[in-house]
């Protein structure tokens, strides 16, 4: 059915009247952010952005100090287990013999041979989830997850809270330098990749506005200068 | 869903008067417009950011046929397979036919305007599959078998009340609450189990990318993202007239798209599928289907005086503006798209002879055309499904205006071309019309015209018409008098 389908429906729009008379001309894309590339201004605006979809922005200095607020929101918020993902951000930092020594267990994708027992596991134990982020987008407060095997697509989404670290040199003003990376380099496009705004939000039962509809209730980034 | 275009009248004399309705009217499109307004503000040039969005749309509705093979040549190079459909039925079928060949018992569905309009979730449901919408409101209108009331919220207007009541009875909630986030929460929980259980994931598509074959999906609650996560085949209803050449033409048709529905200048979760998921990962579908949907698009597409509404990218900034909307709301549209958006897209999909009342009830304000980032002049369009209904067309089944209405206008037509003739018309008129004065007012007449004093009050004319008052000031004049 599909290739009768695909020749009917294709040649009814080739053969339409009145096409073909050359395209219209394009504008190109305005500017969608008026600020320059300033790092301490990307990441302000950053800030105030993420703060204002109801997510909470802390900056710390160095992985010591990374682990300190870590362990701080870990108490905060009763975790006691989490899986952290594998990806350029986490996979260096080796956080679970850290968390190990703090009494949290920190799993990661390279625990799970078998996706059962992986959606098992943020499903049903998981007290948080743990990212790094490709990008952080500075005009709308986005993070951006290409995902992998490493960065699973469920980290981000099935626990309550989801944590994630970035580097501040990952902060980008806005969308160009994500779309170059990740769909116009020679590498090979993420089979998905996901933009963050805030936590998962509704308002769909009389206009009253929460976070924690279907993913997590809590979004907290935590921007390092080193790492 | 059932289609209901042909009760709009009767559902227009319900909504005028139901509480819950008016309530919402009353600020919800006003707080979204205002949104729109303010989060468009903040751009550097946000004039220029929305005739951008036009010109996309416009380029892309004129390469469409070259756009969806290079669409289908990409996202078949990463692994999805692509299937075309003529219209809604060999669209169900495939998707059903799926989901018994893989042995699925449980869907779980995303927001999409295109698969109300296929009516899936009844398909499914005939073929003994469990299908769950999972979009709170969605979830909510399933379990009373409401129509959507506004593409943005599909049941802002229903009250905790009756979703208290029904999620009780439905959908596990043991501690009955009026607090609407107590009631998110039940959902929350009832609906994580569909989701951990689910072995299909049915979603539309926002937007489709040519040059990479990407499909993408924007939402606030992550409902799309646990579709698109947990189960290991995974439907995307690709509406054809969707797809855009470029990534970046996409990101741009993206934020303008949420600037435009809700104010935001991103939605909480924008995800992007280019094939299923690779060797290794841990989640994500192993299958992707995308199912290229036609169901009278091509048929629109071919007639130059309706192929504009294919730019439509179901944002809802017309619903917002609409003055018939803002008192009416979105049942009477009796379809999955209602407002201004509903009154161009309807008649195309279903026929003029159906849809009558729905390109009737327009003011030709043309608040919806400045408000449209796609570039659609619904008036216009309005106007053309008029004349093709009262003239009679096989294509857009228009059935023609009846004799009598036929004479009528042809001796309208006549008389306003002729000075004589309309003169005596209006002398006759006024005082035909004079008859039903009553302290000053006309307030009704007999026949024809009684319809259109139903809501209003004409005043009493005067008894000489403004040619013979005008010749007399002329000669007063002349005379060298004051008039």
């Amino acid at each position: 059915m599909s290739a009768d389908a695909r020749e009917w429906i294709l040649s009814r729009l080739r053969s339409a009247p009145g096409r073909g008379q050359g395209l219209p001309q394009r504008p190109p894309l305005p500017p969608l952010s008026a600020f320059g590339s300033e790092r301490a201004l990307l990441v302000d605006t950053f800030r105030q952005k993420l703060e204002g979809v109801k997510g909470e922005f802390h900056q710390v200095e160095d992985r010591r100090a990374l682990c300190a607020k870590l362990e701080e929101l870990f108490k905060a918020n009763g975790v006691r287990r989490a899986v952290a993902a594998a990806d350029s951000v986490l996979a260096p930092l080796d956080l679970a013999r850290w968390a190990a020594g703090i009494g949290v267990e920190l799993r990661t994708p390279a625990d799970f041979t078998d996706p059962a027992a992986f959606k098992e596991a943020l499903f049903r134990e998981a007290d948080a989830g743990l990212t790094g982020a490709n990008f952080l987008m500075a005009s709308t407060g986005t993070l951006v997850l290409a995902h992998d095997r490493g960065q699973a697509r469920l980290i981000s989404l099935a626990p309550i809270l989801h944590i994630a670290v970035a580097p501040a040199d990952r902060v980008v003003a806005d969308y160009e330098p994500v779309v170059a990376a990740l769909y116009e380099s020679s590498g090979s496009i993420p089979s998905q990749t996901t933009f963050i705004t805030g936590p998962s939000s509704t308002a769909d039962i009389q206009a009253t506005p929460f976070t924690g509809m279907h993913g997590p209730r809590r979004l907290v980034v935590i921007v390092a200068a080193r790492l | 869903m059932d289609i209901k275009t042909d009760r709009f009248r009767e559902t227009v004399r319900k909504e005028l008067v139901n509480p819950e309705t008016q309530k919402f009217l009353g600020f919800f499109p006003l707080v979204l417009s205002a949104m729109r307004s303010a989060t468009l503000a903040g751009l550097p040039d946000s004039e220029a950011a929305l005739a951008s969005a036009a010109a996309i749309r416009a380029e892309a509705v004129e390469r469409l046929p070259e756009l969806l093979e290079e669409f289908e040549r990409n996202a078949t190079a990463a692994g999805a397979r692509v299937v075309w459909a003529r219209d809604s039925e060999e669209a169900n079928r495939y998707i059903c036919d799926l989901a018994r060949e893989k042995k699925v018992a449980c869907v779980t569905k995303g927001k999409s305007m295109v698969t109300e309009e296929m009516g899936l979730r009844e398909e499914l449901e005939k073929a003994g599959i469990e299908v769950w919408e999972t979009d709170l409101g969605e979830f909510i209108t399933q379990l009373l078998d409401l129509p959507p009331f506004h593409i943005i919220g599909p049941a802002i207007n229903v009250p905790v009340e009756t979703i208290r009541d029904i999620f009780h009875e439905k959908a596990g909630l043991e501690e009955p609450t009026n607090d609407p986030v107590q009631l998110g929460y039940a959902a929350r929980k009832f609906l994580r189990e569909k989701f951990y259980r689910a072995e299909m994931g049915v979603t539309g598509v926002n937007i489709a990318v040519a040059s990479t074959g990407t499909v993408i999906n924007v939402e606030n609650e992550g409902n799309i993202r646990h579709c698109k996560s947990g189960p290991r085949i995974q439907v995307s209803v690709l509406s054809l007239e969707k797809v855009v050449p470029t990534m970046r033409d996409a990101f741009h048709m993206l934020r303008v798209l949420c600037m435009c529905a809700t104010g935001q200048s991103l939605g909480t979760y924008a995800s992007f599928d280019t094939g299923p998921r690779k060797a290794g990962e841990l989640d994500g579908p192993e299958e992707l289907h995308i199912v290229l949907l036609d169901n009278g698009r091509s048929a629109a597409y071919r007639n130059p005086k309706t192929r504009d509404a294919l730019k439509c990218i179901r944002c809802a900034a017309c619903l917002s503006v609409c003055p018939v909307y803002g008192k009416i709301g979105g049942y009477p549209y009796g379809w999955a798209y209602s407002g201004p958006m509903g009154q161009v897209v309807n008649p195309l999909l279903l026929g003029l002879d159906r849809t009558e009342d729905l390109y009737g009830a327009c003011t030709l304000c043309q608040r919806c055309k400045a408000a449209c980032p796609a570039g659609i002049d619904h008036p216009r369009m309005i106007l053309y499904y008029r004349s093709r209904q009262a003239e009679g067309d096989s294509e857009l089944k228009g059935k023609g205006a009846p004799w009598s209405g036929k004479a009528l206008h042809r001796f309208y037509s006549a008389a306003v071309r002729n000075p004589a003739l309309w003169k005596a018309m209006a002398k006759g008129l006024r005082w035909a019309a004079n008859r039903y004065e009553k302290d000053g007012k006309i307030s009704k007449a007999p026949g024809p015209a009684e319809g259109w004093f139903r809501s209003r009050d004409l005043p009493r004319f005067p008894d000489r018409t403004f040619h013979d008052r005008w010749k007399e000031i002329e000669k007063t004049l002349e005379r060298g008098e004051k008039p």
